[in-house]
């Protein structure tokens, strides 16, 4: 059992969370205005093509995050412009955007890198790891949170930095407004459309980044639907968490434990079974949620003295 | 945040009561079919193809030979079996999206009857394989229909998730211990019994005996849905449960079927592609044909007779895009993204037509303003 739980199993973790951190994160922005964003996996799918896409053209992984925020605006204001101008239904343009996305990328693989299935070349140039000259040397913590790549970090910092934005910030403030009562933001004087475009604008960047981090920092390459119902697990992820960041990136993480654990038990387990306990345990927490708000709900009735 | 978190789970879940097809609505369609089909030739373009060239090998690959022709009804079938499934769960207020996986177990539990019942006459084995698949994928329902009915828990992502569930699943089967020993099958399981199959109508084609089974289900389903109480109270159900409720009606009971109906119907096309296609279960049994025919239906507001054209059509462009590929050079995927195009627009066609009447209003307007000051 030592070779499947020792740090590298943690380290895993970190890695396989972080592309779910971020796409949750952005997920949760949208959440807030009211905007249901099922077309997250899509995103990341065309974040990751075009994050491979510009790293190799340009031979600089900075142009690869460049290219994949790029997409992301677009991306972001193509929801916004459909789902609130046009006022479609989300669930349908999500779903199309997913399909769009497996199509455009496959259709783009054959005919720019002329190859099926998966591109990789010493080409592509990766996100640099970071390492932390004074952490290192830390037994356990050390490999842990040194020699990661640039986008486990920023997750780190987004994760607070989204929380103070949201719940501490005026602009946090009209964000949650234009979700819960867009009339009293109108009311006073500010649009409830600007902050749902702000939203779908950042939800899009992040997600877009989360398939950079796949392609660029945890993988190297691009597959065909790589992206693997993550942004679907970024959405379970922030429904578990209530859209609050610190509990959305503890499920994340629990999501990444999974996927690590998997992809280390294979040497015992076929690999088709372990890719499947990250979904079963995403159900499972959609259901954990379920059950924990109505027990919650229930005490507080008791405490009123009406249960 | 949890209560607009609750209005968008919501959102997704409530079915914008389903308007009818009129006139406008599908004059929008063809429009949006011309763009879709102006940015494939655009992107064809780009890439150094000839889009007429490319078109007329698409529409000759899907209707070209009786051969050509079979395979699209073939793939029409499937999509407008998906779609009714879609409807079956949607017009009682559940989201299935989780055909994807009840197909898969349809079809892994129509291959395994088809493969290891030995001795039977050949119509006893498509009947227990019938039933196997219809079992597979209504249990494989169940479980987000329970989840939803009795916890309140979101279908939408269980059954996306179940999705995955199922085809890794079924993988794992297909690879480990019911995998064939017949060569030149990378990961499938046995071939079913030889004389089960279903026998092509189109020689040579994909278009078999199977798609009665699915015409029988299909009216079985429309009889139900539109000439049973049954039926009616689902559709109360759909449009307010709470309403259906206070009728008397067990809302909670017809969600759950009707998810269990739907799950069926995924089984159903399943086993008809194991029997009249592949002979035996394949990891790629499907190509996210339930997606698919779930966008047809939605986009064509569930009106049957739409969703039969519309299937028609985009099996065309699904079964065209090959030889398109083949004869024209130019990648099949494309027809991936015309297609999604086509929903984009769809999907947007109440919006962009409020926006653009609400263009020509103002201008209307301005150029009267203009017209008087000129009198003045």
């Amino acid at each position: 059992m030592n070779d499947i739980f020792n740090v590298l199993l943690l380290q895993n973790t970190l890695r396989a969370a972080t592309p779910v951190v971020l796409a949750a994160l952005g997920c949760l922005l949208t959440q807030h205005v009211n905007i249901t964003n099922i077309g997250i996996d899509g995103m990341i799918l065309m974040g990751a093509f075009f994050a491979v896409l510009g790293s190799y053209l340009c031979g600089s992984w900075v142009m690869g995050i460049v290219f994949a925020a790029a997409l992301g605006v677009l991306l972001g204001l193509f929801y916004y412009v459909f789902v609130i101008k046009f006022g479609s239904d989300e669930f349908i343009i999500g779903v199309a955007l997913n399909i769009f996305a497996g199509g455009l990328t496959v259709f783009l693989l054959r005919n720019i890198f002329k190859v099926a299935g998966s591109f990789s070349d010493p080409g592509i140039v990766p996100l640099p790891t970071i390492r932390l000259p004074l952490i290192e040397g830390i037994p356990v913590l050390g490999p842990l949170l040194s020699g990661n790549t640039l986008f486990v970090y920023v997750s780190w910092l987004l994760v607070p930095l989204i929380w103070v934005f949201i719940y501490h910030t005026p602009m946090g403030f009209h964000l949650r407004a234009a979700g819960e009562y867009p009339d009293a933001l109108t009311a006073s004087g500010k649009s409830p459309e600007k902050m749902k475009c702000l939203a779908s604008v950042l939800c899009g960047v992040l997600s877009c980044v989360a398939g950079a981090h796949l392609s660029l920092g945890y993988l190297n390459m691009f597959a065909e639907n790589m992206s693997a119902a993550r942004g679907y697990v970024a959405f379970a992820c922030v429904i578990f968490g209530r859209g609050n960041p610190p509990r959305v990136f503890m499920a994340a993480l629990l999501f990444g434990f999974i996927e690590a654990l998997g992809l280390r038990m294979q040497k015992y387990i076929p690999s088709d079974l372990t890719a499947m306990a990250p979904y079963v345990v995403t159900i499972v927490m959609m259901v954990a949620v379920v059950l924990w708000e109505r027990r919650k709900k229930k005490k507080a009735g008791l405490e009123q003295g009406i249960g | 945040m949890s209560s607009s978190l609750m209005q968008s789970i919501r959102a997704v879940l409530r079915l914008k009561p389903s308007q009818r097809l009129n006139r406008d609505y599908l004059l929008s369609l063809l429009i949006a079919v011309a763009l879709a089909f102006l940015v494939g030739a655009g992107i064809m373009l780009l890439c150094g193809g000839d889009p007429v060239k490319g078109y007329t090998a698409l529409f000759q690959g899907a209707l070209g030979k009786p051969r050509a022709l079979g395979n699209t009804l073939a793939k029409t079938v499937t999509l407008c079996l998906c779609g009714l499934a879609m409807s079956v769960a949607a017009k009682a207020g559940v989201f299935n999206v989780g055909g994807e996986g009840q197909l898969y177990m349809g079809a892994m539990a129509a291959a395994v009857v088809g493969a290891q019942v030995q001795n039977a006459p050949a119509w006893l084995v498509v009947v227990l394989a019938l039933l196997a698949a219809l079992v597979a994928g209504g249990l494989f329902a169940l479980l987000p229909g329970v989840l939803k009915v009795r916890w309140k828990v979101d279908e939408v992502i269980t059954t996306i998730m179940l999705n995955s569930v199922a085809i890794f699943f079924c993988g794992y089967l297909a690879n480990g211990p019911l995998k064939t020993a017949d060569r030149g099958i990378a990961t499938g399981t046995d071939a079913i019994m030889a004389g089960a199959a279903f026998t092509p109508l189109i020689k040579l084609s994909n278009l078999t005996t199977g798609v009665f089974y699915a015409a029988v289900a299909a009216l079985l389903v429309w009889y139900l849905m539109t000439r049973s109480s049954v039926g009616f109270e689902m559709k109360l159900t759909g449009e307010n449960d709470r309403f259906a409720r206070y009728g008397g009606i067990r809302a909670d009971q017809l969600m759950l079927w009707s998810m269990v109906l739907s799950g069926a119907i995924c089984g159903l096309v399943g086993m008809l592609e194991v029997f009249g296609l592949h002979k035996r279960f394949i990891t790629t049994v499907s190509n996210e044909f339930y997606f698919d025919g779930m966008l047809v239906a939605m986009i064509m507001r569930y009106h049957p007779f739409g969703v039969i054209v519309m299937s028609f059509f985009f099996a065309i462009l699904s079964i065209g895009s090959k030889s398109m590929e083949l004869s024209a050079g130019v990648s099949s995927e494309l027809m991936l993204i015309v297609q999604s195009v086509i929903i984009f627009f769809m999907a947007a066609e109440g919006g962009i037509r409020k926006t653009l009447a609400n263009r020509a209003v103002v201008r209307r307007a301005r150029r009267a303003a203009a017209g008087r000051e000129r009198a003045q």
